[in-house]
């Protein structure tokens, strides 16, 4: 309801404005995007949920030191690229180059997915890294 | 150990819904802010236009005119920040105190385990206030900051109060010099 209230008033009209529910279908399928915020809102959405499931996943595993935070910034970025480049074959000229669309929503995702991955792995492995610091 | 973290997650909420309400009560519902707002969106996107169509141009009167735009988007975003800077100052003091009222309840407790070990310049706020040289000990304030990174910009903007893509690349901010750089 908020992106569809967001993008109303971006684009100063309703006409053009869409609801949730399509522009997922879109975001799944190969689409024509006539808005740029629209695709850059289903970026940054898309890598909020992402950036959670990695940051669950990584603590259930349990994924420990740098690799994990290269893992994730790695796989978050590359699919990222792959999904607006090749997937959706969007012209990345448009939106002020490919940087421009790797770097939305990162810092974001980046910090929800150290929360979960933290929580996960404190709440999960908690005995078990105490045991392993006792000795 | 699952109780100290999702209480640090429910108060980073709290915070950030209280802090985004008290703005909004103060700042946002007015009316000159709204004004505003609208303007300096409509501005920032306009002058992008113009730059794209015109990015090369040698034109000098097309570049004054980019520039006219330019400085009056400026001098909006001035009445902006002027406008929130008041809110921003009354919410500021609360929250530090808020902040320091759950540092003395979290002191020196380890509230979680850091699957990694942080790189020197954040140990100083990852290790604030434990005792022991165990940098995968994790401190509240951390946490909390962590926390309030991710959930404050998304509440942010799944209630449209965070600045629009444009007016933040035209390098001119609503809350500060620099808005995109927590991007």
């Amino acid at each position: 309801m908020a992106t569809k209230t967001n993008t109303i008033e971006r684009n100063g009209h309703s006409a053009k404005s869409s609801t949730l529910r399509e522009i997922c279908a879109r975001a799944i399928t190969k689409s024509e995007w006539e808005d740029k915020e629209e695709f850059l809102d289903v970026i940054y959405w898309s890598r909020q949920v992402f950036g959670i499931f990695l940051g669950v996943i990584w603590g259930i595993v349990p994924l420990k030191g740098f690799l994990g935070l290269v893992l994730f910034a790695g796989i978050s970025c590359g699919i990222v690229y792959l999904y607006a480049i090749n997937f959706q074959n969007v012209d990345e000229d448009a939106y002020g180059g490919v940087w421009e669309l790797i770097k939305e929503g990162f810092m974001t995702s980046f910090a929800g997915f150290l929360v979960t991955w933290i929580i996960f792995y404190t709440g999960l492995h908690y005995d078990a890294i105490m045991a392993a610091k006792g000795s | 150990m699952w109780s100290d973290t999702i209480l640090i997650v429910f108060i980073s909420v709290c915070t950030a819904f209280l802090g985004e309400g008290l703005t909004w009560v103060m700042v946002y519902r007015t009316e000159k802010y709204q004004k505003l707002k609208t303007e300096v969106e409509k501005q920032s996107k306009k002058l992008e236009r113009r730059k794209e169509i015109h990015g090369d141009s040698l034109d000098k009167a097309v570049k004054k005119k980019i520039e006219r735009d330019e400085e009056k988007l400026k001098n909006n975003n001035r009445d902006l920040s002027l406008v929130k800077m008041k809110t921003m100052f009354a919410t500021g003091f609360a929250f530090t105190a808020l902040l320091s009222m759950f540092n003395s309840i979290f002191d020196g407790r380890v509230v979680a385990q850091l699957p990694f070990t942080p790189i020197s310049w954040i140990q100083g706020l990852s290790h604030r206030n434990l005792s022991g040289d165990d940098y995968t000990d994790c401190s509240f304030i951390f946490l909390y900051i962590l926390c309030t990174m991710s959930i404050r910009q998304n509440i942010q903007k799944l209630l449209g109060f965070a600045p629009s893509r444009a007016a933040s690349k035209q390098g001119v901010g609503l809350f500060g010099p620099a808005p995109g750089q927590f991007k």
